[in-house]
């Protein structure tokens, strides 16, 4: 009697399953490719101007859109980025765009698109399932959308794929089996709720063979489209990070430099057992952390008394504690448990405001001299070894190939300490100096000192 | 051919050199051919010190009669090129040799278009003499890392000959038609036809006679690098003739201790005027800095802008950037001490450690990690103040493995590893 009945309740469990497999994807994925963009911009350069396409997820109604971390060179400055536009899938029209910054936490670039644009949007926050952001996992199918190339009018494209593995690093990280989307596109489970959002592609390794059939091993990674992507867990609660100016600023800074993670051994031999732990290369000067009394060659092993998770790979723990001092505002406290020799010592940090960075350095542009100067800034006295308080000046931001400081034999990142004998110690003043030769068509020469690693050189600039 | 030119080739020599390199982890021996010439009757060689380095553990000698003896390493000096060897006197009495001794010529009154002759073994091919002329007679060059990664042209100009000077030629003489020896084979440009220099008598009688008696050469130093004025002079407003430029001044050294930097003009050192137009000038100012004793205070007049200031800068003793080499087998590590100079052209903090010059792969150093070039600071948290710390740490390892704490520099970024047996 009971022999009969079991294949009756096994369907009765079956069947919702099979419904809900029958998910009408093309409608699915109609309705979420509105929530992709492509959009170019145009580096602007003392000889060129460099376009460059990245992907980027609509995230809210006001147009707001997303770019992974790597669609823009950290090193060109603000204003030389220019010209946004934004692509819809499968259009070759374009709309104009507004560049709102960097966060440095998510390191997402911002980007919002002119209002015309925003009805024909869709917020990837729409096809947030009601309730708490499930984790994926192991093997649940998921899959994403893929632009073509710009002559082919970014035409949309699917791809599918199943979850492989989740990993902490340190953001949660789901690696599916092959590509799923484009970088910096979303990621949807079977039902169209979103699942994440796919990030730059990890290395693959390969043989590669020559004719006589010898293999050499080489990393290959796909620009394209990622297998990788960060969970909508550790996406959703971040989209609001707005900057609030272009320069993404205020940015949290300890100025602890050069963390490098404590292997498992090191610890066993430290008697720390499983603790994590990462080691301060350098304290820079003037920093938070120099302020706070950390010291070179500290191990860090906890923050705020939570002790650093463990992590792998190993080296993920510096991104761990880097996150957890950009996820903070300056004039926020931190509490820093150090290994010092055998003691473990806590310090009572404050963080700071990051100094001036590179990318936004004053500069200015000599054309008949050829070259563009850069105003000295605090990474410039650490990458150099000096104090920051010593005299500072210009450092050289661009030679112009063939022009007179080129033939003199001045370099990139040269670090130009006099200029006619005359001491440069503010930037204004020493462009000012530049200014005036520049502008004077009688002279025939002038003659730089500048620095270039520990040593010095003269240069003889002839001009005409 | 003149009596003075057949005695000459009684004079030089082949020399065998057998030397050890610390490379990739261990201990490699090599050997190689040069040339020299026996300068006194007493058994004294002149060569090269890129012949006979204080690398070299065995050197034997093959006299003009065929018959091979051996000598041993008197003293060296990088910075000129020239090495002493004594041959075994004993030995030579015992075999019933003598030796015959070639004889210093003038190398100042030499003139361009002067006919010379080059003696040696080039190639191994024993007792070949090849003939040219003085192609310059007053060269200069440096090259920082020119003999075996050390330094060397500061304090010599040389003479450029067209006389064919091949690998081996290295350290016989150059002689005059006279069989007098007015320079010492050094080299050649590599690819280029009939580019040979040698360093003139001069420099390798006074260099020759103070390895005799010393065994070493010690040179002052301030940490200054000149360069030829040129035709800055109206740049810089001065007399023409007058003052050598400072290029750029050693980080740390006594120098910029003393207050001076990159494009002073010095107008006279210790009282004495310095005229450094032309490139060629450079090594005799340099030497008027080196022949200073170690200590010296010396009185630099400079002009800097339009001010004339007096700077006081006590010297130092000249030392190379090549700091001593071993080989931590057991580890598969080939390590260099730093040197004074290398921590200072590095901006290191002080001359602690060691720098990574070879990895055995598989070994345990290359296992955990550590490449070429990285800096070793600290074995089981004491600092690595000499090379005996290390080795001190390496027998005990080799009585009995234990894991290994060491701390490494690489590009300034600071790691904990672990050599595990």
């Amino acid at each position: 009697m009971t022999s009969w009945r079991r294949p009756a309740l096994a369907l009765s469990l079956f069947l919702p399953i099979l419904l809900r497999g029958a998910v009408d994807l093309p409608t699915l994925w109609a309705e979420r490719v509105k929530s992709t963009v492509a959009v170019e911009y145009v580096t602007e350069t003392e000889i060129a101007r460099q376009p460059t396409i990245a992907m980027g997820t609509v995230v809210d109604e006001k147009g707001t859109i997303i770019l992974p971390s790597g669609a823009i060179d950290p090193r060109a400055a603000t204003w030389q980025l220019k010209d946004f536009k934004v692509f819809l899938p499968g259009s070759a029209e374009s709309t104009a765009a507004a560049y709102l910054g960097q966060d440095a936490f998510t390191g997402w670039h911002f980007v919002r698109a002119d209002e015309k644009l925003w009805a024909q949007l869709k917020p990837v926050t729409a096809f947030v399932r009601e309730g708490a952001a499930r984790s994926l996992a192991l093997a649940d199918p998921v899959w994403g959308i893929g632009l073509r190339p710009k002559e082919e009018d970014f035409m949309p494209y699917f791809l599918q794929s199943s979850v492989a593995l989740v990993q902490a690093l340190p953001r949660r990280t789901g690696i599916a089996q092959q590509e799923v989307a484009a970088p910096g596109l979303p990621v949807f489970d079977r039902d169209g709720n979103l699942a994440g959002l796919a990030v730059a592609a990890f290395g693959q390794s390969y043989l590669q063979f020559n004719r006589s059939g010898r293999a050499a091993p080489v990393i290959l990674m796909n620009v394209e489209e990622s297998s990788a992507f960060l969970l909508a867990e550790d996406m959703l609660p971040f989209l609001g990070r707005i900057p609030k100016n272009i320069s993404g600023r205020p940015l949290a800074w300890l100025g602890a430099y050069g963390l490098e993670p404590m292997d498992r051994e090191v610890a066993k031999f430290l008697k720390l057992q499983s603790t994590s732990g990462a080691v301060i290369s350098e304290v820079l000067e003037g920093s938070p952390a120099e302020k706070a009394g950390l010291k070179p060659r500290d191990i860090i092993l906890a923050i705020d008394r939570q002790p650093l998770p463990r992590l792998k790979p190993e080296r993920v723990v510096v991104a761990f504690i880097e996150r957890e001092i950009e996820r903070r505002s300056p004039g926020v406290a931190l509490l820093i448990t150090v290994l010092r020799g055998t003691e473990q010592i806590e310090c009572q940090t404050i963080l700071g405001e990051e100094p001036k960075l590179i990318r936004e350095a004053d500069r200015r542009h000599f054309d008949r001299l050829g070259l563009t100067g850069r105003e000295f800034v605090y990474g410039d006295a650490i990458e150099r070894r000096v104090k920051s308080a010593e005299p500072s000046g210009v450092v050289v931001h661009y030679v112009k190939p063939s022009s007179p400081v080129a033939v003199a034999g001045l370099r990139l990142d040269d670090w130009i300490r006099e200029i006619d004998g005359m001491e440069t110690k503010q930037f204004s003043s020493a462009v000012e100096q530049l200014a005036a030769i520049e502008k004077d068509a009688s002279r025939s020469e002038f003659v730089l000192l500048v620095g270039r690693g520990g040593e010095t050189a003269v240069l003889r600039v002839k001009l005409n | 051919m003149s009596r003075g030119f057949r005695q000459l080739l009684d004079a030089v020599v082949r020399i065998d050199v057998r030397e050890v390199a610390f490379e990739a982890g261990t201990r490699r021996y090599s050997a190689s051919i040069g040339s020299g010439v026996i300068l006194s009757a007493d058994g004294v060689v002149l060569t090269n010190a890129h012949v006979a380095s204080p690398r070299a553990i065995e050197l034997n000698i093959t006299l003009a009669n065929l018959e091979r003896v051996t000598a041993r390493l008197v003293g060296w000096d990088h910075w000129t090129d020239l090495a002493v060897l004594r041959i075994d006197m004993a030995e030579v009495k015992r075999r019933g040799f003598k030796l015959s001794p070639a004889r210093f010529g003038d190398s100042q009154t030499l003139f361009p278009g002067e006919v010379v002759y080059a003696v040696g073994t080039p190639h191994g091919l024993t007792r070949t003499v090849t003939r040219g002329i003085v192609s310059n007679n007053n060269r200069y060059f440096e090259d920082t890392r020119g003999i075996g990664g050390f330094e060397t042209g500061a304090f010599n100009t040389w003479l450029q000959t067209d006389a064919a000077i091949n690998p081996g030629n290295s350290g016989g003489p150059l002689v005059t038609e006279d069989g007098r020896v007015v320079g010492i084979s050094s080299r050649g440009y590599m690819g280029a036809n009939n580019l040979g220099f040698a360093i003139p008598a001069a420099t390798a009688k006074t260099v020759m006679e103070r390895l005799v008696r010393d065994g070493v050469i010690v040179r002052s130093y301030v940490g200054l690098v000149p360069g030829a004025l040129q035709d800055l002079e109206n740049f810089y407003a001065l007399a023409i003739n007058t003052g050598v430029l400072v290029n750029s001044v050693d980080p740390g050294s006594p120098a910029a201790k003393g207050g001076l930097r990159g494009g002073d003009i010095i107008l006279s050192i210790g009282g004495l005027k310095v005229d450094g137009r032309f490139p060629e000038q450079l090594p005799p100012i340099q030497n008027l800095i080196a022949s200073h004793p170690v200590g010296t205070e010396l009185n630099l007049s400079v002009k800097r802008g339009a001010e004339i200031r007096n700077f006081k800068v006590v010297t130092e003793m000249l030392e190379s950037r090549v700091g001593e080499e071993w080989a931590l087998e057991k580890w598969g590590l080939s390590v260099r001490k730093v040197s004074r100079a290398y921590a200072r052209e590095n901006q290191f903090d002080d001359t602690t450690g060691v720098v990574v010059i070879g990895v055995q792969p598989g070994f345990p150093g290359d296992v955990a990690g550590i490449a070429r070039g990285d800096v070793i600071l600290k074995i089981n948290q004491e600092a690595i103040s000499s090379l005996d710390v290390l080795r001190a740490a390496h027998t005990a390892y080799e009585a009995k493995a234990m894991p290994t704490l060491l701390e490494t520099q690489r590009n300034r970024r600071v790691s904990l590893t672990i050599l595990k047996p």
